[in-house]
């Protein structure tokens, strides 16, 4: 039995917000859900805590059915995507605060924020006031509240968002090392797909009405079940291109739209393809299963001409934006070539790593 | 702009503040001063700016006098009665029209709250006496003073409760449900905390009202109950106002409110560092 059960969870505002979710966080699992702003990420989370009612669907933790409790009578800690520190009170007295609630004795109380703020390395502003305080400090302050509990589920709501890149880098590879969260069910909400990948034992891709694709994190990346997934998860964004799927020769290869070329197809992918010969298709291909070709086309024919329209030197690793025909590609490149506006480049596809989706309904035909 | 019209523009705002500040302090100093005069003095045509003789006496008189402390005693009472009272209703009542009562129902019932304050209150002057006349206390009583001004202050206190309230996050209550708050506790240790400022300005509308108030006073009570506006026309003793007791019974009168404001005054600029949501 999973520590958090979510069953048919229904919530409506003036529009349908989650449509008859379900999902299962087991103890001592990890797990992120990733979506755009505005999706209901955070709206889970509320129904969850106990903030908001749902019009249909249970909640058990740990097996009992916590639906109709109010959030106090739930042992749920919640980070806020804002904080909601309490203002006038110090650092140590918002960490405190939960115990306080659960009227610990003072002893344990001091030993247990001692023990927090430590861990987080807030220890030296214990006595400040939120306001006087960095961002990441008031982060800090935010998750220690919650982690000064011994809750049965935790809840982090877009914890270091709004934190700048740095601090962000820092506290992501905190949430690996805390204990705390790998011993109890963790749901963490996130639009930021690299947080996911990153921290998620699983993750679940949050559309409209609900989690359209559970998975490890590498299943969900590298096999995408719908546009949707595939176009949320990865930056550069992934490329798509419309293209038809066609027979010579009893070979199925796939002809891109705009300029024509042909590229062939794996064994594996003909096969999975061969009855919608004639069809139309989206193909997907992440930036980095393009490379850069020099010398000689390979036998097969995957070497495609494009032209550079634009190329961002990122430290690591360049971006170049290329003119295939009347689609544009993202390529992630080497940084040691530099490319000019107009150049001529020859890209290698890799085949092995195409995603073949439907047009009008977007799921992926070979999944 | 020349410098020369800079300079008579300077000099015209200072004339005006010069002049500003004579009418408003004026009053005061002759206050002052009367209240120190002897009575030979103080009917004097062209009176004197600048006293003869400063008698501290009259200070000493409304001190011994049981009357005058009486009339202190039964403001205080009755103020700080109604400020109390006033306020915690209207937290409560602020409290729930920002937090239940969204949409049209709540903002009708807020206006209509409010818009009670704005009716002349002479029309109600003769049907409250004879309101208070029939309840066991009758009028002249603390009761119906206390009561009475609720219908001014309360209105007030409820408003801007509601107003503050409204500014403080939902969030905040939120979290302290999930740190295991009960919502009366996250109340009192979260939102009232925040509204503090707040409060502490209401109080001092509603004591300030409370204590100035002449006309129901003058109506309801005299006898009993007797607050200081009231007993100030008993300084006139026939043909002959006694205005040095007058000025300086009323100074001492202006005393609490003006001591309550400087102590309270840093409790209400709205400075609590907020610093709660990002941002």
């Amino acid at each position: 039995m999973a520590l958090l059960e979510i069953r048919g969870l229904c919530k409506a505002f003036d529009h349908v917000v989650l449509d008859r979710l379900d999902l299962d966080v087991e103890a001592g699992e990890f797990f992120v859900v990733v979506g755009p702003s505005g999706i209901g990420k955070t709206t889970l989370l509320r129904c969850v805590a106990g903030l908001e009612t749902p019009q249909a669907g249970t909640v058990r933790v740990r097996g009992t059915d916590v639906t109709g409790l109010p959030p106090y009578r739930r042992n749920v800690a919640l980070t806020f995507e804002s904080y909601a520190l309490y203002p006038h009170l110090t650092v140590f007295e918002n960490i405190a605060s939960p115990l306080r609630a659960r009227r610990r004795p003072a002893e344990e109380i001091r030993r247990k924020v001692r023990e927090v703020a430590k861990l987080l390395r807030i220890e030296h502003i214990l006595d400040h006031r939120p306001g006087e305080i960095s961002g990441g400090q008031k982060q800090r302050t935010a998750l220690g509240r919650t982690l000064v509990r011994d809750p049965d589920v935790f809840l982090l709501d877009e914890p270091i968002s709004h934190l700048d890149a740095k601090i962000r880098h820092e506290l992501r590879e905190q949430f690996h090392h805390l204990e705390e969260l790998r011993r109890t069910a963790t749901l963490y909400v996130t639009h930021d797909y690299a947080e996911a990948l990153s921290l998620g034992d699983r993750i679940g891709v949050m559309g409209p009405g609900g989690l359209v694709q559970i998975g490890t994190p590498e299943e969900v990346f590298e096999r995408p079940r719908s546009l949707f997934v595939a176009r949320h998860l990865g930056q550069p964004t992934i490329n798509l291109l419309p293209a038809a799927l066609r027979r010579e020769d009893g070979r199925v290869s796939l002809e891109l739209e705009g300029c024509g070329a042909r590229l062939p197809l794996t064994a594996e992918q003909a096969a999975a393809l061969s009855a919608r010969t004639g069809d139309r298709v989206v193909l997907g291909v992440r930036p980095h299963h393009i490379a850069l070709a020099d010398g000689a086309a390979p036998a097969d024919g995957g070497l495609l001409e494009a032209r550079v329209e634009l190329y961002e030197p990122l430290g690591a690793k360049g971006v170049l934006l290329a003119e295939l025909g009347s689609t544009r590609l993202h390529v992630l490149t080497p940084i040691d070539v530099h490319f000019r506006p107009g150049e001529r480049v020859r890209l290698a596809f890799d085949r092995s790593a195409f995603l073949f989706f439907c047009p009008e309904r977007g799921v992926n035909l070979v999944d | 702009m020349s410098e020369t019209s800079a300079r008579l523009i300077r000099i015209l705002l200072l004339a005006f503040l010069g002049v500003w500040l004579f009418f408003t302090l004026f009053p005061f100093y002759f206050q002052l001063i009367t209240s120190l005069k002897p009575v030979a003095e103080i009917n004097r045509m062209v009176p004197t700016f600048w006293p003869e003789v400063l008698v501290p006496g009259n200070y000493a008189g409304i001190f011994a006098d049981p009357g005058s402390l009486k009339a202190l005693q039964d403001s205080l009472v009755v103020a700080l009665a109604n400020t109390a009272l006033s306020l915690f209703l209207g937290t409560l009542a602020g409290y729930a029209l920002a937090r239940y009562l969204k949409g049209p129902v709540g903002e009708n019932l807020s206006f209509w709250i409010l818009s009670n304050r704005m009716f002349p209150p002479v029309a109600v002057l003769i049907p409250m006496f004879f309101l208070f006349d029939n309840t066991p206390w009758g009028t002249d009583s603390y009761f119906s003073l206390i009561v009475l001004y609720l219908v001014f202050n309360l209105p007030l206190a409820t408003w801007l409760m509601m107003v503050f309230f409204r500014d403080a996050p939902v969030e905040l209550e939120e979290a302290a449900y999930v740190d295991g708050w009960k919502p009366f506790q996250a109340f009192s240790r979260i939102t009232l905390p925040l509204v503090l400022p707040g409060m502490i300005s209401v109080a001092m509308l509603c004591f300030i009202f409370a204590w100035n108030e002449y006309l129901f006073a003058n109506l309801l009570t005299g006898t009993n109950v007797k607050t200081f506006p009231v007993h100030i026309p008993t300084f006139t003793q026939g043909s002959q106002t006694l205005w040095n007791l007058v000025m300086a019974f009323s100074l001492v009168a202006m005393l609490p409110p003006v001591v309550m404001f400087i102590l309270l005054r840093r409790y209400m600029v709205r400075g609590l560092s907020l610093g709660v949501v990002k941002g």
